[in-house]
């Protein structure tokens, strides 16, 4: 293990009564690495962030920041930690300018660095326009895309060894979330280590070098996008899309091995190795020709079919009720 | 990415500049003024509908109110508005700003905890302290009395009384769920306004709720305010100072314990 992560958690459990919301966690980050970590709601990560900025204690395990104990020494840690929080930063009464302005003079910045800081922000983030309309209460003055831009400034307005972001796109329209990512890569470039909580597999798999996905208060797999997408694409994914639910029988009669299913709703989603794509063809086109299924279409799996696959139910384990696996953990993640 | 391609990028390492005490003071100065500072206008303009509320309210009740007792009641009137901030109005922050986020929010950042309440302390002190003026001048325009000013006193009672009806109101706020917090703050007003010997002598009530009175931070309050408004007719003792800086000290406690705390 390296002598230089940002983050070491090992083994962190936090119950709340008889609730696990975090079951022996480990992870680490390194400086540099953008580590996404995934999770429906209620999996357990803003319990894991909160331990790390001393919102919340751990009953077991240790956090390491850098080379500091931050379950011994929160205050300590601190100083090393920037975090955007998924809840709205409070910027009522402030301006985008003021708020970057202040964030950059807390974390050491001295006045002229913490200006200039904010003009290149806004620059870097496009919200030059917005940068000296003040934030209202009850969201008024600034749309819910400025403050979150301006909450995202305000987390990388002086460089720490450790930035953590809970969904940090949220309410950003397309093109600014694009501007967000080439910052946030550019961050890490400088050498900042970023754990980037969310559930957007879609989004995660284009930024980040290293993937934590958790479940259910655990964490269920580890490993680089390609490493999670499986077997570096040898794998192709059979998306079948159904008259209606029930009636499923035809799918016992497959003449080609799978790997995994998962329902959707009406889609099921099915893994295969490549080898089987042609005979799987022949099967789909079958399938449609008898009114089985109304479409088909395969193409090489992605990260969120794995990501589905680990964490919901498939095929194998639950076939008549996908509803059957919910778990009162859903309701951990305070 | 790989340990490999990790391993062949060289980074600096990135060692955060701790902002100094005073730098890290003043951008949340900045930064609780501009939240909460928008709201001196209002305030202001509230104080002075409760500080008319009180002295012509009352005058109301009292037919051919005497200069003694006109005295009385506009020497009151100011505390009451102070405490009003202080237990209705901070909690109410308080409280919201613990339902948005916005309260964990800033205990994330890298100053000390202890600092966030240093700050709020100095932002209702400034935004409530307008209100001993506005108290003074609608009973002044009312009765036309001349008060006898302690300077020293007054200015000591107004920020002593500001601080701890500010410390009970927040410490009510985060040792408390939301909205048995509200709850409570609003009823310490109805306590405040009518059920406290400030705008009406302590013997009116009956003997057991003075003897309650006496170790409330209120009556206290409204004896030391008294005391600097018009110090030719009132005077305080020592055991209201006491009494008032006991209050202070446990509100600072419990909410440096809950700011500081861990869950």
């Amino acid at each position: 293990m390296d002598n230089d992560d940002v983050l070491r958690i090992t083994d962190l459990t936090r119950r709340f009564g008889k609730v696990v919301a975090n079951n022996e966690v480990s992870l680490r980050v390194r400086p540099g690495e953008i580590v996404g970590l995934l999770g429906h709601n209620g999996a357990g990560k803003t319990t894991l962030v909160s331990q790390i900025t001393g919102l919340l204690k751990p009953d077991a395990g240790d956090i390491q920041v850098g080379k500091i104990d931050a379950v011994r020494d929160p205050r300590a840690a601190r100083r090393h930690v920037a975090v955007q929080p998924q809840e709205q930063a409070p910027i009522d009464g402030l301006t985008p300018r003021t708020a970057m302005e202040v964030a950059g003079r807390i974390r050491g910045l001295s006045v002229a660095k913490a200006r200039a800081t904010a003009i290149e922000l806004a620059e870097e983030l496009d919200i030059g326009p917005w940068l000296d309309q003040r934030a209202l209460p009850e969201g008024g003055g600034l749309s819910g895309g400025i403050r979150r831009l301006t909450g995202f400034a305000m987390a990388i307005a002086a460089p720490t060894p450790l930035l953590i972001l809970d969904e940090p796109t949220n309410d950003i329209d397309a093109s600014r979330r694009r501007l967000l990512w080439q910052a946030l890569r550019r961050r890490g470039d400088q050498g900042i280590g970023v754990l980037l909580v969310t559930h957007n597999v879609a989004e995660a798999e284009r930024v980040v070098d290293e993937l934590v996905i958790m479940d259910h208060g655990q964490v269920v797999a580890t490993g680089t996008p390609a490493q999670l997408t499986g077997a570096q694409h040898t794998e192709m994914r059979l998306e079948l899309q159904l008259p209606s639910l029930g009636g499923e029988s035809f799918l016992k009669d497959m003449s080609f091995p799978t790997m995994r299913q998962v329902h959707s709703g009406r889609r099921r989603l099915i893994t295969i190795a490549e080898d089987s794509a042609a005979e799987a063809i022949r099967w789909a086109t079958a399938q449609r020709t008898t009114g089985n299924i109304e479409g088909f279409s395969l193409a090489p799996v992605t990260l969120e079919d794995s990501y589905l696959s680990l964490v919901s139910p498939t095929e194998a384990q639950n076939s008549t009720n996908t509803e059957s696996r919910k778990n009162p953990q859903e309701f951990a993640d305070v | 990415m790989s340990n490999a391609a990790l391993a062949t990028r060289s980074h600096t390492a990135i060692t955060p500049v701790p902002a100094s005490l005073g730098a890290g003071f003043r951008a949340l100065l900045r930064w609780s003024l501009a939240a909460t500072g928008a709201m001196l206008p209002l305030i202001i303009v509230i104080q002075a509908l409760l500080a008319a509320g009180i002295i012509l309210g009352f005058g109301l009740l009292i037919p051919n109110i005497t200069a003694e007792n006109a005295l009385f009641l506009s020497s009151g009137a100011p505390t009451i508005l102070l405490l009003t901030i202080g237990l209705a109005i901070v909690p109410q922050g308080v409280s919201s700003a613990r339902a948005s986020g916005a309260f964990d929010y800033q205990r994330a950042l890298p100053v000390p905890r202890t600092m966030l309440l240093v700050v709020d302390l100095v932002v209702w002190t400034m935004i409530a302290i307008p209100g001993v003026a506005v108290g003074l001048l609608i009973a002044w325009l009312r009765f036309d009395l001349n008060f006898a000013f302690n300077w020293p006193l007054l200015i000591f009672a107004s920020l002593l009384v500001t601080i701890a009806g500010t410390s009970v109101g927040y410490a009510i706020a985060v040792s408390m769920r939301p909205m048995l917090a509200q709850l409570i703050s609003q009823v310490l007003v109805f306590v405040v306004l009518l059920f406290s010997p400030i705008a009406f002598p302590a013997s009116q009530l009956p003997f057991w709720f003075q003897k309650l009175h006496e170790v409330l931070p209120i009556q206290p309050a409204a004896d030391l305010m008294r005391a600097g408004i018009a110090s030719d007719s009132y005077s305080f003792n020592g055991r209201d100072l006491i009494v008032l800086i006991i209050w202070t000290v446990l509100g600072l406690v419990i909410t440096s314990r809950a700011l500081v705390r861990r869950k």
